[in-house]
């Protein structure tokens, strides 16, 4: 265990930057923690969904009356009977596209056409076979750059109502299209960049659907109070949007609806937004009775995934290796319904010219409708599948010209002051240092070591960077108790990062007691103070400050009080190691709690606002996009086999900026975990469609890393602030994006294949190494066929 | 159709009524009220209902109830004695061998049944082990170091439980 020198004066050591275990280390190693998919309700009821077989249709009739008969049915919920209820019938936390069940068409299969509650599982899915459904198949579509074509078939004839949710949120639509988010990224002109270019290199680059797998599935229970109240107990990495969302579609004011989330089996994006509450409140209310909504493994595959991307790269630079322009057109698939997708695109978008100096840069993301399951946020939001096509490309481009691709790439990245494609000028940046280290864990630069027989030995880097939501709001409260414990109020949703236990490091600093005498409550919405949302790896820097600042303004409010007791002005008096005294007297102070007692308070509350500010224009992408940047350089050493096309990883580093580790076990927790999430992304993850039919939906068919995926050596770093005051950054995704590039270029380098479309399977490899072999003599160079190849 | 029956669970006899179709790991939840263990994936690909059918770990989601009356079952409920935590839950901790821990009773069986064949895995036995054993936030490392310390302590005491 890494303990800290304890600072002069205080007598609890230092909790921010110890390696602490979880605050609930027992409850997760005993099984007894306390998840949503654990909760019954008095009376509940039990949901099984219908869903549509047909990738899009239109519903001619729907008779849900042999399943009303079942007996223990109580309720069957269909497109007609919804419009009766005199509700909202359409959610979405930025386009109100999704009806609670189909109403008029299905946009993908697996689009949920009817819902029945029943007082068993087995009983509501032997209802599910008596709901008669006539379809009339519509023609559909699966990939976005079709979709935009004209005359491709639309999902929606009419723009859905799109709602002001996030300030950074940016949309561009157009009637008569399937055109979900446009975004536009204009920074000087291209035309002079390319013109002033030396060589121009144009690629294109794909990565297909994936899928979270988070282990516990979407679980929401619902029930509506006698008074009028809808409470909700949901695995929602968003309660407070999940509440407005909720009381805008049920009309009542935000306070008469009450969302509270419990620990989560994982989410990795999964569960962020608005999902299956609506589905399951309407249900409650219909039938009068609370009713639990669980998906299946095989239902989770339909819920939401990763967006599939086709994303046409053109890059030019200087014979000395200076970037002068980049042109990108990204296309993401965002499937039937938004969920994030605007939002996405964007940071996807401005993602893709990568971490460097490029005077001129144009691009256009566009995210667009398909007959897919919804695709929305998955750690790393975008950034992996910009990185993989932008990070291959300048590997390519520093090999055509002959320059190392370390060394291509620290003349371009971006250092403190540089303009990034937004024009913000970025501040705490670290990319030299993060790609330096991350090359010479992998070797690079000595020689490689011999490959067995009829194997091919290669290195590759990458480095990425990826914003943290801009602007965004974190509410805090903390609450001294007559003990003189502490309580912290917030809306940060625990899903395995540990986040209750590093807002607890934080508080207890400010107190100086052991982070064991601090309880982090969790999310509950008519108890814990606003947060934004429990994503885009903010809750350390932006709940973390906001519990700071109301720890701070809780012991303002203790040295006020203490001041008569002491007979000092507040200013004068300190707090530490749990007492309150006079500077300089530590030993003559009293327990916090005796000044709660003597000034019969017995309570104090303090409270912390964190708003940070930003956006970027709706025209041209320029303002700015993140408060700080999250960045990251990894690199691999891997083994391809000649004649399998088997890879594998020898070692994988990952060095990442995190400014200030809080926990740094649970910082090199997230590391690991990012890089062995890209693994399995950058390998075998892929939601494989025949016709619009998901055909690996389950865990046997798709496949996760396991233990046998790891790569022979894996490590990992994090990078503080050389002041060693650094600011905290979120690292729950930083290194999710390096690793397919990584991987990529190291194939390339031991075989002089470039693979542009993920994943990189022993199939797709051996395919580009038997195209080689056909195309030209074992012994020509490789280093001439990127450009306009695919 | 709906049938009594007696399983034998942490040591102790325990009855359920269950319908024939229904799976070990419905029962144990919903009857015993046992909730570590977990339904992964539903298809035995996960381990996150992994228990300890006669010390053997098994995938409870792909055995009826029914079919395993009389045996005996381990969970993880049954591992802490008196307040004192086993020896691989306390090598778990101290390695911070989880993240959401949705896997972690899983884990912890298969490590137990592990030891008991193999008091000194090497990283890749314990890897191949419990190959079966999904962690989706990827704690594979800090598990291989948690299982080893829990080796390194059964060498130590003799013997776990």
């Amino acid at each position: 265990m890494v303990l800290r020198e304890r600072e002069p004066g205080t007598s609890a050591p230092v909790v921010v930057g110890q390696a602490l275990p979880y605050l609930d280390a027992v409850e997760r190693v005993t099984g007894a923690v306390p998840y949503t998919l654990n909760l019954e309700l008095p009376g509940m009821l039990h949901v099984k969904l219908l869903r549509s077989p047909h990738p899009h249709a239109r519903i001619r009739r729907i008779d849900p009356s042999g399943a009303d008969r079942v007996p223990g049915v109580a309720y069957v919920l269909t497109g007609p009977r919804l419009l009766e209820l005199g509700i909202g019938t359409h959610y979405g936390v930025v386009i109100q596209d999704k009806p609670i069940v189909a109403i008029d068409k299905v946009r993908y299969v697996g689009d949920i056409v009817a819902a029945v509650a029943a007082v068993d599982e087995d009983t509501a899915l032997e209802a599910l076979e008596h709901i008669a459904v006539e379809y009339e198949e519509l023609p559909a579509v699966f990939d976005a750059e079709e979709a935009l074509r004209p005359g491709a078939p639309l999902l929606f004839e009419t723009l859905p109502p799109q709602r002001q949710t996030f300030a950074d949120i940016i949309v561009h639509r157009a009637e008569g299209t399937n055109l979900c988010n446009h975004f536009k990224l204009r920074k000087g002109d291209v035309a002079q960049g390319f013109a002033e270019a030396d060589e121009l290199f144009e690629d294109v680059y794909s990565t297909p659907a994936a899928q979270h797998c988070p282990l516990e599935p979407h679980v929401v229970l619902a029930q509506w109070e006698p008074d009028g109240r809808l409470v909700v107990w949901s695995a929602t990495q968003t309660p407070y949007s999940v509440r407005a969302d909720l009381a805008e579609l049920f009309r009542l004011p935000q306070a008469k609806v009450r969302v509270l989330t419990a620990t989560l089996g994982g989410a990795y994006g999964a569960k962020s937004y608005i999902h299956l509450e609506p589905l399951a409140a309407t249900l409650a209310l219909a039938a009068r009775r609370p009713v639990k909504l669980v998906l299946s493994r095989q239902e989770e595959f339909l819920e939401i995934t990763k967006h599939p991307s086709r994303i046409y790269i053109r890059t030019g630079v200087k014979r000395d290796g200076t970037l002068t322009a980049r042109e990108i057109r990204c296309y993401w698939s965002a499937g039937a319904y938004a969920d994030i997708s605007p939002r996405l695109i964007k940071n996807g978008g401005y993602a893709s010219p990568g971490p460097y100096r490029i005077p001129h840069i144009k691009v256009d993301s566009y995210g667009v409708y398909t007959n897919l399951p919804p695709a929305g946020a998955f750690r790393g939001y975008g950034a992996p599948q910009a990185h993989w096509a932008g990070e291959c490309q300048i590997d390519d481009i520093a090999r055509a010209l002959g320059i190392d691709p370390v060394e291509l790439r620290l003349r371009n990245l971006l250092r403190d002051g540089d303009a990034f494609a937004t024009s913000e000028q970025m501040h705490d940046v670290h990319f030299h240092e993060l790609l330096r280290e991350a090359a010479a864990k992998v070797g690079w630069g000595t020689p490689k070591p011999a490959p067995r027989p009829g194997k091919a030995i290669g290195r590759g880097v990458a480095v990425a960077l990826k914003s943290t939501v801009t602007p965004s709001t974190s509410v805090a409260a903390v609450r001294v108790e007559a003990d003189g414990s502490i309580t912290v109020l917030s809306s940060t949703v625990e899903m395995g990062q540990g986040a209750k236990g590093i807002l607890a490091q934080i508080a207890a600093e400010k107190f100086g007691v052991g982070y064991d005498r601090v309880r982090v409550v969790d999310p509950d919405t008519d108890i814990t103070p606003y947060d934004q949302s429990t994503t885009s790896s903010r809750s350390t820097f932006s709940m973390g400050t906001a519990v700071q600042y109301a720890a701070e303004d809780a012991c303002n409010q203790l040295r006020e009080l203490a001041a008569g007791l002491l007979e000092a002005a507040p200013g004068d008096i300190e707090i530490a190691g749990g007492r309150v005294f006079v500077k300089g007297s530590p030993d003559q102070g009293l327990p916090i709690g005796h000044v709660l007692a003597r000034t019969r308070r017995q309570q104090v509350l303090g409270h912390g606002t964190f708003v940070t500010e930003g956006g970027l224009d709706p025209e041209t992408g320029q303002g700015v996009a993140a408060v700080h940047w999250h960045h990251a350089a990894g690199a691999a050493e891997v083994e391809v086999d000649l004649e399998t096309g088997q890879v594998e990883v020898l070692r994988y580093h990952t060095e990442v900026y995190v400014g200030r580790a809080v926990n740094p076990r649970n910082a090199r927790l997230q590391n690991e975990g990012s890089v062995i999430l890209g693994l399995g992304q950058t390998f075998f993850e892929e939601m494989r469609y025949d016709d619009g039919q998901l055909v690996n939906g389950n865990l046997a068919d798709y496949m996760i890393p396991s233990f046998e995926d790891l790569p022979g050596s894996l490590s990992s770093r994090f990078v503080e602030h050389p002041s060693g005051r650094g600011e905290a950054h979120g690292l729950g995704e930083t290194a999710v994006p390096p690793v397919a590039a990584a991987i990529g270029n190291a194939i390339r380098d031991a075989t002089g294949v470039r693979i542009r479309d993920l994943p990189l399977t022993p199939e797709r490899v051996l395919r580009a190494l038997e195209a080689q072999r056909a195309a030209r003599p074992p012994a020509a160079s490789s280093d001439h066929q990127a450009q306009g190849e695919r | 159709m709906k049938r009594e029956l007696t399983l034998r669970v942490n040591g102790r006899e325990q009855r359920a009524v269950a319908d024939t179709h229904h799976t070990l790991l419905e029962v144990l939840r919903r009857e015993l009220r046992l909730f570590s263990v977990r339904e992964g994936c539903g298809v035995g690909m996960c381990g996150a209902c992994t228990v300890l059918l006669d010390g053997q770990p098994v995938s409870s989601c792909l055995l009826l109830a029914h079919e395993v009356r009389g045996r005996s079952i381990e969970t993880v409920e049954g591992l802490a004695q008196g307040g004192t935590l086993h020896p691989i839950q306390e090598a778990f901790i101290e390695h911070t061998a989880f993240q959401c821990s949705f896997c972690t009773p899983g884990m912890i069986l298969a490590t137990k049944a592990l030891l008991a064949e193999n008091p000194d895995p090497t990283e890749e036995e314990i890897a191949d082990y419990l190959a079966g054993n999904l962690c989706r936030c990827g704690s594979y490392l800090a598990i291989i170091e948690a299982v080893r310390a829990a080796a390194e302590r059964w060498r130590a005491v003799g013997a776990l439980r």
